[in-house]
């Protein structure tokens, strides 16, 4: 692609010189870069960069505890999303940490702690909750100056995670949970919360599908999700119902079924969950699901193609997950400060560090910068 | 490198003190279990046991003075139960045994409303496969309470009644006796699952798991047993109150906090001999606060959740034992944080 002059100088890429992934790394650098927030006490939050072996590369003071990593597909820009109720997103470089911009939330509305680029990584896409109404909103902005190009209905009530099912298809979860930033934890509309998977066009913010669970379920909020190649979205849920209740709590989805396949799990294992789901994620190949829970202290692992549920690993406070290049292989993160390595079909697992002070949050990305 | 002498002594100090305070967690888990766990579940299978032989007694002959005796064996096996609730670790954790023991707050009446089915045919419950798959709404003590407390049943009028009340009454006794005998066929450090990299010890993460039932609990004190049904913060619903039909919300509550003393000091070093030798400050302010909740507790009227109070007058009362509970919970955090333990942040966060 030819830029003018003009239109090189005019873009806003160019002002704040943000180079390509490509570009960007130097030989020495190849390899994988993991990010993930993470606190060191109820007061110091931070976003940090780890290389493979796990050794912090640099860590950045967030203003607030933060929840979710966004990674650009294509400029070297590493995100974070402020934590429910989130009234920031701070983008930074991703090799040195310096901080490149901030994004507040419009007037009367907070992100969810989540967000992500289109693939052409021209827009950024938010959820975000219109607390005066509780109505779930997707805010797509112009990246980088963030101008607000469209906000769309989420189709339901706290949207707390979307992923991109193709390059104009969203897929939210709306958790169903109406919270007001003034008591940010209280559940406002717990007898009647409607969850769904709600998938979304991003050119006209028309539903293409919604599905939801049966009135009896309707308290078990739909919350994070992932998507693998071959278009299966995989969904954890977190019950706001009785811990006692024995309820699904992972299903799978896809566009053309208006109803979620659960799927089973053994019930000491099912039970150890306590009703909640931490991340969601699909190893590369899409046929190996991980589903972590920091209440349970394990990551559950299913075998896509057949279902079969295959195993889990044990670790205290776990949630950060996410893929490698290598099929069938996950890096986790824990509370407790751990960064382990696991190939669950092998049952292979073993500690790449574990840094004191330090309680890696919810979630972990990846990025390969290898070029 | 050279390593001076006062070095050399200040690393051994340091290594000398790891090893004392790991063999301390041993010694200290050990005791835990053998004169916390297992004499509490004793009692507590004694009680349940005694309870089902008056059921029987009460089904063959009912009298007056049979019920009465009946209603009083589970009383002491509801106060029995109460100094083991923050425990939902080990065997209880297996087969929803935790939550079929108290099937507390039911909203929507589920109890009742399995009773009143049962009752249409007791013998079913003599199945040999029928306990393996009912529902834990009529396998513990909230169904006896009602089968013994609630006006739609009369175990002394209606025989199907009380076969019903004699057939769970004899499950409960059989349940506990089992979770009794895991316990003492068994080490603490068998019921954890052992992860990857640890560098803790084993006897480290039943503590840490321990120290986190304890401060689950006390929410559930807070929160579930005395906000909720007097109204805190919202309506109040005084028949969300635990085991009030038998009017046992408060001492159910009074033997909790003596619970958490007794917890606290059991054993030698116990708890509060390791937190006063490495956090000295912290152990005391743990201590006095555990202290004060009680004593705000003993010092409530005994009808607080059964007498004529308006919700404010309620409120009011609470209000400091809700604040001493608060205190305990930050200042049980703060111990155990500056301890080593890991209390949880993902697990505790909700998102």
């Amino acid at each position: 692609m030819l830029l003018s002059r003009r239109a090189f100088l005019a873009s806003s890429l160019a002002m704040l010189s943000i180079p390509t992934w490509a570009s960007a790394i130097p030989i020495a650098a190849q390899g994988d870069l993991f990010f993930s927030a993470f606190s060191k006490s109820a007061t110091e939050h931070f976003l940090g960069a780890f290389g493979s072996n796990g050794h912090m590369l640099w860590s950045m003071a967030l203003p607030d505890r933060a929840h979710a990593p966004v990674v650009h597909p294509t400029h070297a820009v590493v995100g974070v999303v402020a934590r429910r109720p989130g009234f920031y997103m701070d983008f930074f470089n991703p090799l040195d940490g310096v901080l490149l911009k901030r994004i507040k939330p419009s007037a009367e509305h907070h992100f969810y702690g989540h967000a992500l680029f289109t693939q052409d990584g021209k827009r950024l896409v938010t959820q975000e909750n219109h607390y005066p109404s509780g109505a779930g909103k997707i805010v797509i902005r112009a990246w980088p100056d963030g101008q607000i190009l469209h906000t769309f209905s989420s189709g339901g009530i706290g949207p707390h995670e979307s992923v991109l099912l193709t390059k104009d298809t969203l897929v939210i979860a709306n958790g169903g949970l109406k919270t007001h930033p003034d008591n940010d934890r209280e559940i406002l509309n717990l007898e009647s919360m409607a969850p769904n998977a709600t998938y979304l066009s991003l050119i006209d913010g028309q539903v293409l599908q919604q599905v939801a669970h049966d009135p009896s379920l309707h308290q078990l909020s739909v919350r994070h999700l992932d998507v693998n190649a071959s278009g299966t979205v995989a969904l954890g849920f977190q019950y706001q119902g009785p811990l006692w209740d024995d309820v699904p709590l992972v299903a799978l989805s896809s566009q053309t079924s208006a109803q979620f396949e659960y799927l089973s799990l053994p019930e000491p294992v099912r039970a150890r969950f306590k009703q909640y789901c931490g991340s969601v994620c699909f190893d590369q190949s899409g046929k190996t699901l991980a589903i972590s829970t920091p209440r349970g202290g394990l990551v559950a692992y299913w075998d896509v193609p057949s279902r079969a549920f295959l195993g889990v690993d044990n670790c205290r406070d776990v949630c950060g997950l996410t893929a490698t290049e290598n099929e069938g292989e996950f890096v986790m993160t824990s509370g407790t400060g751990k960064q382990l390595i696991s190939q669950p079909r092998q049952s292979d697992i073993s500690l790449i560090y574990q840094h004191s002070e330090v309680q890696w949050d919810n979630h972990l990305r990846r990025i390969s910068v290898t070029v | 490198m050279f390593i001076n002498k006062k070095t050399l002594i200040t690393a051994m100090a340091v290594c000398t003190t790891n090893v004392t305070l790991a063999a301390s967690w041993d010694d200290t888990l050990t005791q835990i279990q053998s004169e916390y766990i297992v004499p509490n579940y004793e009692h507590f299978t004694a009680s349940a046991q005694t309870l089902a032989q008056a059921a029987d007694t009460l089904c063959q002959q009912p009298s007056d003075d049979q019920l009465a005796q009946t209603k009083e064996a589970f009383l002491e096996n509801v106060e029995d139960w109460q100094r083991l609730q923050w425990l939902n670790f080990g065997p209880v954790t297996y087969f929803m045994r935790y939550y079929a023991y108290e099937y507390w707050p039911d909203k929507k009446g589920i109890t009742q409303r399995q009773l009143r089915s049962l009752r249409s045919d007791p013998k079913m419950m003599q199945a040999n496969k029928f306990w393996s798959s009912a529902s834990i709404a009529v396998r513990g003590m909230t169904a006896i309470e009602s089968m013994l407390y609630h006006s739609d049943f009369d175990v002394m009028a209606r025989s199907s009644d009380c076969e019903v009340l004699e057939a769970i009454s004899r499950h409960h006794a059989t349940t506990s006796a089992d979770i009794l005998s895991q316990w003492q066929s068994s080490d603490a450090t068998d019921w954890i699952f052992p992860e990857e990299g640890s560098k803790v010890t084993a006897e480290h993460m039943v503590v840490e798991q321990l120290v986190q039932q304890w401060l689950e609990h006390m929410s559930v004190v807070k929160d579930a047993k005395l906000e909720t049904p007097i109204g805190y913060n919202d309506r109040s619903n005084l028949k969300l109150a635990e085991f009030y039909r038998s009017e046992q919300s408060l001492d159910a509550i009074i033997t909790n906090l003596k619970a958490y003393r007794q917890l606290y000091h059991v054993g030698s070093p116990s708890l509060y001999d390791t937190a006063m030798a490495q956090q000295p400050e912290r152990a005391t302010a743990l201590e006095a606060a555990l202290a004060n909740s009680l004593k705000i507790a003993l010092q409530m009227p005994d009808d607080y959740f059964t007498g004529d109070y308006s919700q404010a007058d309620r409120v009011a009362l609470a209000k400091p034992l809700v604040t001493a509970i608060s205190t305990s919970q930050t200042r049980l955090t703060e111990l155990v944080t500056a301890m080593g333990f890991q209390i949880g942040f993902n697990s505790r966060d909700g998102d």
